[in-house]
């Protein structure tokens, strides 16, 4: 086995002229990652009528990791992004003497077709699937304390890429949507306690998604400024999700204002090092 | 193109705008906060109609009890006196000031039940305790065992002390009475010394939206006996019983009363079989109330709680306390050593 380190190099933006490459059948195409950590702080706004009818507010937490490459097999058009976002929000109600709280786990992947309309644009359609798991707990409830999330989604996702500079720093503006379409979720019944799941009623938990019951849209808008090696990532996260199944209704809205850091990277095998005809071709670009 | 992101754009506008599923909002004033407080016990309690309580009317006799100006004291005595029209104890208001509670199911009838009474007339205060259980060997030569709330966790390993601190015995009394209820799974614990395998012990059944009688077909729940090598009892069995036995102490009564060799001795228990559910209204006080209904093994309710098995019922007599005797226990004794119960199963398993 040949043990293959990871190298980090840096594609500077401005450096990547698509373009100006000759397209040589012998040349070997280098697909980079591109990945983001970023952390979000913000507002939540929670209502679950399985726990309370009242809506609470408060603060919302969250790490965030996303990965896009373009796709082996059409690496020119198509790009692929594996996104992971793991929230913790803290919630009171009106009256400030109840607390409720939520856990979230979300992860999805995709593959997108890539538009270039105009130059220094980029766009793209596509879909992912993706999976939420978590739980929202109020602490003052006795029997019905905590509400469990689980969704398995197909949705619809693209992007829109644009570069341009900020103060004479390049940097890259994206907006990226992502959109259940349809899927499966769980819910308990109407009054339906989780001892009575705990016994063994296993009956009537998964549900069909579709708008009418089950509506998320998670909206991504990021600015990335590069600075040689890395970028420095600021921008905003905003999710809305709504759901109503057996007179059941969750609703999360949550707004956070991101910053981490972004950057492209090969992993190159050390013993052939970097072939004489390369062409790299951005997941974003 | 740009007609293309137009039109997706004006999609997520409108979807976004149209499936966000709204929920009712109340004001948090008087008015607001007693229309909360009904609306979620309208759409959620489930013994509207075994109790036959016409909640449309209870809403428009106390909505006219609501002013504008008043006090939150005030609305707490409006919101408290139309709860107790559910007659449940199960359901309470609680507000920083004050909790209320229906205590009617037990302040109408005879307590049958003093503590000092057992612990020093029958055991001169010289008795064990485990895992929240008094237990002793009385001189009739009959175990006894004082569970006096299911919000204690049952060890174990505690119960086979207890069962076997008791293997000689001629039989045992299990005394619930002042058993205000705690943990389900505390009776689903104790019970499984009883049954030697899995049994129908119940039914439940929850609401299905918010319709009074929006229920779902009742469901039977089964419970295993105790693990190999954990000691189970098969010598006849008693529990005791009073009005104040109430919630998991009522469903415990109400499962070990269909095991053979089990008699349930004393008073009607105080029921309470509703598992009860939590919300809030908008000034921050919580409710609770009874949400789903449990039913007994023969898809009975026992709301209205469960009764003493057939010739078993007896009260306290006031003179016989007074004269250091517990009607109830002898009562229980007295049935022990008439040996009328049969013996269910080989004592221990291990």
């Amino acid at each position: 086995m040949i043990k293959r380190l990871l190298l980090l190099l840096t594609v500077i933006v401005p450096t990547l002229q698509l373009k100006a490459i000759d397209r040589d059948s012998t040349e070997t195409i280098l697909r980079p990652v591109f990945a983001a950590y970023t952390v979000e702080a913000g507002s939540a706004h929670l209502t679950d009528t399985y726990l309370t009818p009242l809506k609470y507010d408060g603060w919302h937490a969250a790490i965030d990791y996303q990965r896009y490459q373009a796709m082996k097999f059409s690496p020119e058009n198509w790009t692929m992004r594996l996104h992971l976002n793991l929230t913790a929000d803290k919630t009171d109600n009106p009256a400030r003497n109840a607390s409720m709280w939520s856990l979230m786990l979300a992860a999805d992947w995709g593959m997108m077709h890539k538009f270039r309309p105009v130059e220094n644009l980029t766009l793209a359609l596509g879909g992912s699937t993706g999976i939420e798991i978590g739980c929202l707990y109020n602490d003052r409830n006795g029997n019905n304390p905590a509400s469990a999330k689980a969704a398995w989604t197909v949705n619809l996702t693209g992007f829109a890429s644009y570069r341009t500079q900020l103060w004479k720093i390049p940097v890259t503006l994206t907006y990226h949507p992502t959109l259940p379409l349809t899927g499966i979720f769980f819910s308990p019944d109407y009054g339906e306690l989780y001892y009575e799941i705990y016994l063994g009623d296993h009956s009537g938990l998964v549900h069909g998604a579709w708008w009418g019951n089950y509506f998320s849209l998670d909206n991504q808008l990021s600015a990335d400024f590069s600075f040689g090696s890395t970028n420095l990532r600021l921008g905003y996260h905003g999710k809305i999700f709504s759901s109503k199944v057996n007179d059941i209704v969750t609703n999360i809205f949550t707004h956070a204002f991101t910053i981490g850091i972004s950057g492209e990277w090969i992993s190159i095998n050390p013993r052939k090092g970097i072939p004489a005809k390369t062409r790299i071709i951005n997941a974003l670009y | 193109m740009n007609r293309i992101i137009f039109t997706l754009l004006c999609a997520l506008i409108l979807s976004c705008m149209s499936s966000c599923h709204k929920v009712e909002e109340y004001a948090n004033d008087p008015r607001g906060n007693f229309e909360a407080l009904w609306t979620i016990l309208d759409e959620h309690y489930c013994f509207f109609e075994e109790k036959g309580v016409d909640w449309d009317a209870v809403h428009d006799k106390y909505a006219r009890r609501i002013g504008d100006e008043m006090t939150r004291e005030e609305l707490f005595i409006v919101c408290a006196d139309m709860l107790d029209e559910l007659r449940d104890g199960h359901v309470n208001l609680t507000a920083p000031f004050n909790t209320s509670y229906y205590r009617k199911w037990w302040s109408d009838y005879p307590q049958n039940f003093s503590e000092r009474l057992i612990e020093e007339a029958y055991f001169n205060f010289n008795y064990r305790q485990s895992s929240g259980m008094m237990f002793g060997i009385l001189s009739e030569n009959i175990g006894y065992i004082r569970y006096s709330s299911f919000s204690t966790p049952i060890g174990e390993g505690n119960l086979d002390n207890v069962l076997y601190f008791l293997r000689n015995t001629q039989g045992l009394i299990i005394d619930i009475r002042d058993n205000g209820g705690g943990n389900l799974t505390n009776v689903r614990t104790l019970v499984a010394r009883f049954i030697t395998e899995p049994t129908v012990v119940g039914y439940i059944s929850h609401k299905t939206g918010p319709g009074h009688n929006d229920f779902s077909e009742p469901r039977a729940f089964t419970y295993n006996p105790a693990d190999i090598g954990r000691i189970r009892w098969g010598k006849p069995v008693i529990v005791l019983t009073n009005r104040s036995t109430f919630s998991a102490a009522n469903n415990f009564a109400s499962i070990m009363k269909f095991l053979p060799g089990v008699r349930i001795v004393g008073a009607t228990t105080g029921g309470g079989s509703g598992l009860p559910y939590s919300s809030e209204i908008p000034c921050g006080w919580s409710v609770r109330f009874s949400a789903c209904s449990m039913l007994d093994a023969d898809r009975v309710s026992t709301e209205g709680g469960v009764e003493p098995s057939e010739g078993c019922a007896i009260d306290m007599n006031p003179q016989d306390a007074l004269q250091g005797k517990d009607s109830i226990l002898e009562f229980a004794i007295a049935l022990l050593q008439s040996n009328i119960i049969p013996t269910q199963t080989p004592t221990e398993n291990t």
